[in-house]
């Protein structure tokens, strides 16, 4: 059997695997409620949201792009491991005050804390709208990126057999149906399910990779031989873009709005906690694994060039499943757990999606049952709208969506300040995330993505809480108010 | 208290993980089997998610909105 059909094997096992798991979530729903359908009925226990939370933070591109970006920056990229981490250190700032007043007030949305934060205030509806359309532009970016990278993969899985558009339209139309079918529960039942695949592939191709180079010491000094300056000490401008890479990945990740959907679903702030916890060890057990798979591929495919790195681990498992039958399964294996990886960020970034259309945007009543119809509604023509765009990567179009934690980071100040700073105004606010914003997206669309090593989109972040804070003081002195801050008062209640 | 001092070990562990402290050019060693500034920042790197995971396990997430206190509005909840 060729590496192909054992690849397609196992693509077809996975996906039964995944419609069992379908069934199981439609036959455990409880409702077609809104709750129910976009939040699991608020039931998802301490493992399963931990699973549904790793999955969905590691994307296609945390295990087929990291490992190029590792080749083509060398060592310096263990930041990959201190950004991703740095996610799980910033829910510190959003989930201990957000999640019993989204549990008080029933909130499905991202948009309902802002409703219930600034809803009573004259620019309340704007921060709203504003926050919704970045959210929902960052999301439908995030989707077209996994339906293509899914694309790619199947076509690498299985040789060919399958082509690209086959692995888009097919696995597209996967999602769609265990998507509506069973909502939030039935994306992180298979989320934990591709999870566990994701760390049994991660793990196999590490012991190869290592164990073939003659363990990473003589990696190392054959890398410090043939591009020294993948081993030297980063420069300042590198030493800027690290923690400029960190506050960017951190800040932006928490208010991803599939992220907050996970604060609003777990089944009490106990397990919400303990699944964090588990999540702070996950970046040194996924990305420096994939970080050291880059870097040894280093010595063992030297002279690719900008973007042919980014096919470092493709080439690095064809070259493994040469090496026998047994090691040809396991290679199948690891292109599964990466598909994986990218179905599950795909399907939670839809469902998301769909919600925050319907009702944020749509203004659907959040308790309507008719809501569950508009979002599925939704979701399905996001879907085939997205599949359509995957098809032709080509469009200028492309360019633009290339924007996403730049202009996603301008939400920050709405949430991770508005929670901590009751005098936080919504006119200011507002005024932040559009300069923030036009400042970041503009600044990128002509060509510049970062100055001295800092990006735009941190740049756009500082001049955004800036305006919000000082127009908020101001607007405080203006009322006569006295006294200190504190933790944030809502100005009106929520829907 | 102590989860405050465990996520202000974790800001200085991702300080200290970045090389400041080492200049572009100088000589590199190989620390278990990895350049030595490397070492230390994923060195620093397993201290903070442990630190995190700690300092996750001690926080409180209440699952109820507390009740307003009595006080001069604005200060609440």
């Amino acid at each position: 059997m060729s590496f192909g059909e054992l690849g397609l094997v196992a693509l077809c096992l996975y996906v039964v695997a995944m419609l069992a798991v379908t069934e199981a979530a439609r036959r455990a729903r409880q409702d077609f409620t809104p709750a129910d359908h976009f939040l699991a009925g608020r039931g998802l226990g301490a493992f399963v949201l931990f699973l549904t939370l790793y999955a969905t933070a590691y994307s296609g591109n945390s295990l087929l792009g990291y490992p190029g970006e590792a080749y083509r920056r060398g060592f310096s990229w263990i930041m990959s491991t201190g950004f991703m981490m740095a996610i799980i250190v910033a829910f510190h700032l959003l989930v201990p005050k957000l999640r019993p007043v989204a549990v008080s007030r029933g909130f499905l949305t991202p948009g309902d804390w802002l409703r219930h934060r600034f809803g009573g205030e004259p620019w309340g509806r704007a921060v709203l709208a504003a926050c919704a359309l970045l959210m929902t532009w960052a999301l439908a970016n995030f989707l077209l990126a996994q339906l293509v990278a899914m694309g790619h993969v199947t076509e690498q899985v299985t040789e060919g057999l399958l082509p690209f558009w086959v692995g888009v339209v097919g696995l597209a139309a996967l999602i769609l149906f265990y998507e509506s079918l069973g909502g939030m529960r039935a994306v992180a039942w298979t989320d934990a399910a591709q999870g566990i695949l994701m760390l049994a592939g991660l793990a196999a191709l590490l012991g190869w990779v290592l164990g073939d180079s003659g363990g990473l010491a003589s990696a190392t000094r054959a890398i410090a031989e043939l591009r020294p300056e993948a081993v030297a000490v980063p420069d300042a401008r590198e030493k800027a873009n690290w923690v400029s890479t960190v506050l960017l990945l951190g800040l932006a990740s928490v208010v991803y709005p599939q992220a907050i959907q996970r604060i609003y679903a777990a089944r009490s702030g106990r397990s919400l906690a303990h699944a964090l916890a588990w999540m702070s060890f996950m970046p040194l057990a996924t990305t420096t694994v994939v970080f050291l798979i880059g870097i040894a591929a280093i010595p063992r495919l030297a002279g690719l060039e900008g973007v042919e790195a980014d096919t470092v681990m493709p080439r690095l498992l064809a070259e493994w499943a040469g090496e026998g039958p047994h090691f040809a399964a396991l290679a199948a294996l690891v292109f599964v757990g990466a598909l994986a990886a990218i179905m599950s960020t795909a399907d939670s970034v839809l469902l998301s999606l769909a919600s925050l259309v319907a009702i944020d945007l749509l203004g659907r009543p959040a308790s309507d049952p008719e809501t569950t119809r508009v979002g599925k509604r939704i979701a399905t023509g996001v879907m085939v709208v997205a599949v359509l765009l995957a098809l032709a990567p080509r469009l200028t179009l492309w360019r633009l969506i290339e924007l996403k934690m730049e202009l996603l980071i301008q939400c920050v100040p709405a949430f991770l300040i508005a929670i901590h700073w009751s005098r936080l105004r919504a006119g200011p606010t507002f005024a932040g995330i559009v300069a923030g914003s036009a400042l970041a997206g503009g600044a990128a669309l002509l060509g510049t993505k970062r100055i001295e090593g800092v990006h735009v989109g941190v740049i756009g972040l500082a001049l955004n809480a800036a305006i919000a804070l000082a127009g908020s003081a101001w607007a405080a002195a203006q009322a006569g108010r006295v006294g200190s801050g504190g933790v944030a008062t809502p100005s009106a209640s929520a829907r | 208290m102590i989860r405050r001092a465990l996520l202000a070990g974790v800001a200085l562990l991702y300080a200290a993980s970045i090389p400041w402290y080492r200049d572009p050019g100088s000589p590199v060693e190989v620390w278990l089997g990895l350049p030595d500034w490397v070492a230390v920042a994923l060195g620093c790197y397993v201290g903070a998610a442990v630190l995190n995971a700690l300092a996750w396990y001690r926080s409180d997430v209440p699952d109820r909105e507390a009740p307003p206190p009595s006080g001069p509005p604005g200060e609440g909840p």
